[in-house]
């Protein structure tokens, strides 16, 4: 759930008008791309994508249900909007890096952003695209990192030290720019313009607006109680008033 | 086998600027005519197998035929789960092709056999598994694979294999293909062990039995029909450069329980007796199993047991 709450507001930047994304245009060939490799959060996608009219809002109750589209882990076949199901990290960048590659080749405009886990920096699939698209000027490939700093079993720097992270995307030759992850403006601006391939390391909070969730490992895995999405609704509603 | 396979894919590329061919930095002397030809259906991705096929997957996503080629176990184990996932869950139209079946590259060691690769890739669902005999088979194949759009894991020998089929061959997808007729029984293989095989079959017809030969390249999609009326006549043995475990002879026995056929079966396929040792091709499938003298005592045994 944490994981959810920590990139909801970096989805939300992009279907709301950052990526060229819409119910209306979501088969076009060169509509943009939105990939959340960081599959775990499928409950984030899955919320703005009902609330941006992907598919009915009450879907959403089926979640994780017997016989539903709408999985723990964000799955491809019947749910309109996904692009990809993902689910094992390693996978929703050099498959977005394939799709720029041949839309490059062939002139076909449209972006594609691929959403990563902090975590998913780790993998070694992560570094060779990062490697790839620069060695081919993907200058339509964006790739936003959230960066809350936990992953499974603890925090980032403590399992696998990602810092310097931005030094490291640099050196990789991508546009990278530190950004908050959960500032609207300053995320929809630092998506604006790209010249070569673009990393947004977007620092976030796990488990953001909730305050028994933020920064918990716990929270990584847990789902609440019906008191505890009580309260959890409440304090949302409060900071986003 | 290989230039069978290159030199049909170039033809069929200049036809379709749709058709595109993703190395993993292998091919040397191989696709350098292929890529100077058409530098911009062509991507030398680089040594990254598992980014590889995730990104061949995302590329054939933008409905473009993809083909990744790699030798021995790269395109396949070493990046399964991007198989797995990203083509056959996705169902993205993308041919992996592994040059180097079984012992071709016998010398090189372990590493570069490919002896497990049947029995994982038929495990994937929406996988059209495929291994040619000869080069003429290979030909076909690409020309079919070129046109459709199917995931499909296309295994090949490497070079200098001599032709099993006569230029007669007729290929019709799904089929296996009979290369000589018998009343006694029926060998079926899969891949370049042909002449191995053909080996026996001669050894026999000397010694008065008649054992029909067949080749099976459509490993996942197997021909009931041929396999029904093979039944029919005596036993079948399945000879291929495999391990026993999950490879096309247990294809074959999958298929023979689910049609619920009442026949004898063997299977000659490599016993993997001693992993570490060194030689050639021709010298390993003896080591390990894959003779014709194998062929022949199986059948006898199925015969007069």
């Amino acid at each position: 759930m944490a994981s959810a709450l920590s990139v909801v507001d970096i989805l939300s930047v992009l279907y709301t008008g950052s990526a060229n994304i819409s119910k209306n245009n979501s088969l076009n060939v060169d509509r943009d791309i939105v990939i959340l490799s960081k599959g775990h959060a499928a409950s984030a996608l899955y919320s703005v994508l009902a609330l941006q009219d992907f598919f009915p809002k009450d879907w959403l109750r089926s979640y994780c249900k017997n016989g539903s589209f709408l999985g723990g882990h964000v799955t491809f076949g019947s749910v309109p909007g996904v692009e990809l199901s993902t689910g094992s990290l390693g996978h929703g960048l050099p498959y977005g890096l394939g799709i720029a590659m041949s839309r490059k080749r062939s002139g076909i405009k449209g972006r594609v952003f691929v959403v990563l886990s902090d975590g998913e920096c780790n993998e070694g699939t992560t570094w060779e695209s990062a490697m790839l698209a620069n060695h081919h000027h993907l200058d339509n490939l964006v790739v936003i990192i959230d960066r809350n700093r936990i992953q499974s079993l603890s925090t980032t720097e403590s399992t696998l030290k990602l810092e310097p992270l931005i030094d490291k995307w640099e050196a990789f030759g991508w546009d990278t720019v530190s950004i908050s992850g959960h500032d609207y403006k300053e995320i929809s601006k630092s998506l604006e313009n790209q010249n070569k391939p673009k990393c947004l390391i977007a620092n976030t909070t796990k488990g953001k607006g909730v305050s028994f969730m933020e920064n918990s490992v716990l929270w990584h895995y847990k789902s609440p109680n019906e008191p505890e999405i009580k309260l959890a609704l409440q304090q949302l509603n409060e900071s986003y008033k | 086998m290989r230039d069978a396979f290159i030199n049909t894919l170039l033809m069929e590329a200049k036809k379709n600027p749709n058709l595109t061919l993703i190395t993993g930095d292998l091919g040397f002397g191989v696709l350098d005519k292929y890529s100077e030809d058409l530098p911009k259906q062509f991507i030398n991705s680089g040594i990254n197998e598992q980014t590889m096929m995730s990104m061949a997957a995302g590329f054939a996503s933008t409905g473009k035929r993809v083909f990744v080629y790699s030798i021995g176990n790269f395109p396949t184990l070493r990046c399964l789960e991007q198989i797995r996932n990203d083509v056959c869950l996705m169902n993205n139209p993308v041919v992996v092709v592994s040059v180097g079946a079984g012992y071709s590259y016998g010398n090189q060691g372990y590493t570069h056999h490919a002896l497990e690769d049947i029995a994982v890739m038929r495990a994937l669902p929406n996988l059209e598994v495929i291994v040619p005999a000869d080069p003429l088979e290979t030909v076909s194949i690409t020309k079919y694979l070129a046109t459709t759009n199917k995931p499909t894991y296309l295994r090949i020998g490497k070079s200098n294999e001599l032709d099993i089929h006569t230029n007669k061959f007729e290929f019709r997808y799904g089929k296996i293909f009979e290369l000589f007729p018998g009343n006694n029984g029926t060998f079926i293989f899969s891949g370049t062990v042909g002449h191995v095989v053909m080996e026996a079959q001669k050894l026999l017809q000397e010694n008065g039995f008649n054992v029909a030969v067949a080749s099976m390249p459509f490993v996942s999609n197997i021909d009931e029909e041929y396999l029904k009326s093979a039944a029919i006549r005596g036993p079948i043995i399945v000879i291929e450069e495999h391990a026993y475990r999950g490879g096309v002879g247990s294809a074959i026995l999958e298929k023979i329980n689910k049609l619920t056929l009442n026949v004898r079966v063997a299977l000659v396929a490599s016993d993997q007796n001693n992993l570490s040792e060194i030689g050639d091709q021709k010298f390993l499938r003896e080591r390990n199993g894959i003779s014709s003298e194998n062929i022949i005592s199986k059948f006898m045994a199925l015969l007069v047991n």
